[in-house]
């Protein structure tokens, strides 16, 4: 499922005291099996182009076309759409409310309108998909697990319904180095079963550079750069004035070769970083 | 959807009636309210709508805005209307139906009513308009301090007052936010019967409270962490003067006042 996205603007409270404008003007394609990844400070329009993507928000100006469903058009089939689009909003332990594990996660399919013993079947596989042991929680209430369990119960929420493309709207806030780690591999993973796009955003250049093959950059509500992470991180001057930073590895690896070490390659994660390192550094 | 809400929003420009001291406009419009009570001649209305019109524009907020405050009780207000309508039996008949009976009287009187509801609820709604939630449990205090003396804790009251007040925009935001990410997941909040609906909301209510009070025992840290209340005299950062401002809006009231009272008893007969 590829989407495109077309001269897409929205105006807040239009016309009040409030009126605030999100996005201007804002054109790129996302193609079928894309990781992307979306960067940019605080009320760079990042939250308002994902919630336009599964018709949170309506289109008002400009168009989004996901497959064959055109997201301009008036009437629209949401529950069709929504069921495609997985949506992984912040923070998403808080939308849980079901006395059950199990129940909860089912809320998705069972309002998509899928049978019961389908439904019963894609719960399970979710729970599992995430890294749960579905014996031991699909009876618990969801309030009683730890905050990392929580959220994967939250994703397994959103993946039941097997939506073929996933957004996440920083996957990893609040997390502790390991359970970030745990969260991104479990993505990746996704990306192995039925979800076929991704589509994240993070205020992390490490794990855009290490996850994403595709990132665009928005600034104050204008889309800046369309590109790869290599090409994104390979010069520093591209994201002065926007309020980013490189990521470590390729900070480490410009640090180096200023200092005189041949590096030559992109190094976007720490496997290829050493990898670099030890090609410029040859152990004695 | 909780963005059509506009009781206790506060309308950021910058106006006269902006820059008055809270207290006095709590006191304005509470006179306000019972002249909206004590007139009931039609011409008095009038009076009290071309304030009310004047009190708009001097605080420079938009007349949609501010009518934006009636869309919640026209409900009421027609209700009302036709209740009234329809038991007034007295006076001059008009028409009358099978029971239903309706005179003259009647039609005044439910007309006067859904005026009086209108011109309170858009007079209360440009207090909140012009004055922010903090000033307005301050001057709130500020006036309950003579209950002081009868042990009355006012200071608790106010904190607890500006700390609710404080949290409405937040838990809405927290509603429009768990609302999507519930659509998010195939729920739908306006289909079907009464009963269909409000089970609907349980998946939002839930989340609601649960972050509610994880946010009030967050709160009661943060301010048990600083002490709060530890010192029995604690001083101001904005502390309420008087100015010329307020003056000036007493004396158009009083104004206003005696004009009221005089179109409403005809000028006692001088002309």
């Amino acid at each position: 499922m590829s989407i495109e996205i077309k001269n897409l603007s929205f105006v807040y409270g239009a016309k009040s005291a409030y009126e605030k404008r999100a996005l201007e003007d804002v054109s790129f394609t996302i193609k079928d099996g894309e990781t992307l990844g979306i960067i940019g400070t605080t009320g760079s329009g990042k939250s308002t182009l994902i919630q336009h993507l599964n018709a949170l928000i309506r289109v008002t100006n400009g168009s989004i076309v996901i497959d064959d469903i055109d997201l301009s058009q008036k009437r629209i089939n949401l529950q069709l759409l929504r069921s495609k689009i997985g949506m992984l909003f912040q923070y998403p332990e808080y939308q849980l409310f079901e006395d059950t594990v199990e129940a909860d996660v089912a809320f998705g399919p069972k309002n998509f309108g899928y049978k019961k013993e389908d439904i019963d079947y894609m719960v399970r596989q979710a729970i599992e998909l995430v890294g749960l042991d579905y014996y031991e929680v699909k009876d618990k209430s969801p309030f009683e697990l730890s905050g990392g369990q929580k959220r994967r119960v939250a994703i397994a929420g959103i993946i039941a319904s097997r939506p073929s493309i996933l957004v996440l709207d920083e996957p990893t806030a609040g997390l502790d180095p390991i359970g970030k780690r745990e969260i991104l591999d479990l993505v990746k993973r996704l990306k192995d079963s039925f979800v076929k796009t991704i589509i994240m955003i993070s205020h992390n250049m490490d794990e855009i550079a290490e996850y994403c093959d595709h990132v665009i950059v928005l600034h104050e509500g204008k889309l800046i750069y369309d590109t790869t992470p290599e090409e994104l991180f390979s010069d520093k001057e591209k994201l002065v004035g926007t309020g980013l930073s490189l990521p470590h590895t390729v900070n480490i690896a410009r640090l180096l070769s200023e200092k005189g070490v041949e590096i030559n390659e992109s190094c976007l994660d720490v496997d290829s970083l050493v990898n670099a390192i030890e090609k410029a550094v040859p152990n004695e | 959807m909780s963005r059509d809400i506009t009781l206790g929003q506060y309308y950021p420009v910058e106006s006269f009636a902006h820059k008055l001291d809270p207290r006095v406009k709590l006191l304005l419009v509470i006179v306000y309210i019972v002249g909206v009570f004590l007139v009931d001649s039609l011409y008095a209305y009038i009076v009290v709508g071309a304030f009310l019109i004047t009190s708009i524009i001097v605080s420079r907020i938009p007349f949609k805005s501010v009518l934006k405050s009636v869309k919640g009780i026209i409900f009421i207000v027609i209700f009302t209307a036709i209740l009234n309508l329809l038991f007034h039996k007295e006076g001059e008949v008009l028409w009358s139906f099978w029971i239903i009976v309706i005179t003259k009287e009647g039609v005044l009187f439910s007309i006067k009513m859904a005026l009086r509801l209108l011109l309170l609820v858009l007079g209360t709604t440009l207090l909140t308009y012009t004055t922010t939630p903090m000033s307005l449990t301050d001057g709130m205090e500020s006036l309950l301090s003579p209950l002081k003396l009868v042990k009355f804790p006012v200071h608790d009251v106010s904190i607890i007052m500006s700390i609710a007040l404080r949290f409405i925009p937040i838990l809405m935001e927290e509603v429009d936010k768990i609302m999507m990410a519930q659509k998010a997941r195939g729920a739908s909040f306006d289909n079907g019967n009464l009963f269909k609906r409000a089970k609907a909301l349980l998946p939002v209510l839930i989340p609601l409270f649960v972050s509610a009070f994880r946010r009030a025992d967050e709160l009661a840290l943060a301010l048990d962490a600083r002490c709060y209340n530890a010192t029995p005299n604690r001083t101001r950062y904005k502390k309420l003067t008087l100015s010329w401002r307020d003056l000036v809006a007493t004396i158009a009231f009083a104004v206003y006042i005696v004009l009221i009272v005089a179109v409403n008893n005809n000028f006692w007969g001088l002309y």
